[in-house]
């Protein structure tokens, strides 16, 4: 089987790892708090809107 | 003579392995340095290409913080409550939400692979065990590590199950140590093997249908019916993707809680 060549295992497994630490790092740093930030806000403005009605 | 030599290299073209091999396209040999020989190789590249359209396709996503969602916040908004829902019913629904981060990139990061695989001509990097074997690898340990940080030598009650009769202890924790360990392995096989055994079918099924389809005008149309074999076996290739994605990433978040809350 062509994936069980050890010669390229190390290039393999340093691609992978720096891949998935910078997605990480991106991800959880930049990405995601906009995602939160977002729900927040649609969580608050529709707050605002049920006290608005209950008014 | 010809016709050997020929036979033979199409055989050579049409292993359906050779549809795996690494190849390198940028290399350099550094006699300098210990002897290194760095290089760029398909899986590498391929692998750059997926996390290059993962960011792209998650910042398109965020569209521009407006509150109002576009179709791609739309499929990535979902995507996000899949991952928060599956860590959160997982893990913990208060102290698993620190893991987010980490199964949210590991789910796309293998989607992505996985889907990339599917283009025609491309390279399936999932399908390398190693790769598979790495994440899995550093998973399990990174989950013992955890267990053992939090709960010190208590972790091992996580190898005695519940209620068990006494003298049946020692078997039955040398069957749990074992499973414990076979998780390392049956992780990272379970979503290359899956990728490897769906390209290798549909590489038999395309070489089949060409060499019917080739060999006159009634054979091409006896070939449609392989070849709707083909699209059906596509189609079920791209659920498998997704479900591999999910269920690598499920499992992850089990042994995350298995090393936090010890069963």
């Amino acid at each position: 089987m062509p994936q069980l060549v050890p010669f390229y295992f190390v290039n393999e497994i340093t691609f992978t790892f720096a891949i998935i630490a910078i997605n990480v790092y991106i991800l959880s740093k930049y990405i995601l708090p906009r995602f939160v930030r977002l729900f927040l806000s649609r969580t608050f403005i529709s707050k605002l809107l049920d006290n608005s009605i209950n008014k | 003579m010809y016709t050997n030599f020929s036979a033979a290299g199409c055989m050579d073209n049409l292993s359906p392995l050779s549809q795996f091999e690494v190849r390198d396209l940028i290399n350099i040999d550094t006699p300098v340095l210990l002897n290194l020989h760095i290089s760029i190789t398909n899986i590498g590249f391929y692998l750059t290409i997926g996390a290059f359209f993962l960011l792209v396709v998650n910042l398109l996503s965020t569209n521009y913080n407006k509150l109002v969602s576009n179709n791609w916040s739309i499929s990535m908004e979902s995507l996000y409550a899949t991952i928060h829902s599956i860590v959160t019913n997982q893990i913990n629904p208060k102290n698993g939400q620190i893991y987010f981060p980490f199964i949210y990139t590991l789910f796309i990061f293998i989607l992505i692979n996985n889907l990339i695989g599917m283009v025609p001509y491309s390279f399936a990097s999932t399908s390398h065990f190693v790769l598979t074997f790495a994440l899995s690898f550093t998973i399990v340990i990174g989950a013992t590590i955890l267990g053992f940080q939090k709960h010190g030598l208590k972790f091992f009650s996580l190898l005695v199950p519940a209620g068990c009769p006494l003298g049946l202890l020692p078997l039955l924790v040398l069957i749990e140590f074992i499973s414990y360990l076979a998780r390392n392995i049956s992780l990272g096989l379970r979503l290359a093997a899956n990728i490897t055994a769906g390209h290798m079918l549909l590489h038999i099924l395309s070489g089949f249908t060409y060499t019917i389809m080739s060999s006159g005008f009634v054979f091409f149309l006896l070939g449609l019916i392989p070849l709707s074999f083909i699209v059906a076996f596509s189609g079920l290739e791209l659920a498998i993707a997704v479900i591999q994605a999910q269920v690598f990433v499920v499992l992850t978040s089990s042994y995350i809680k298995d090393g936090l809350d010890l069963h």
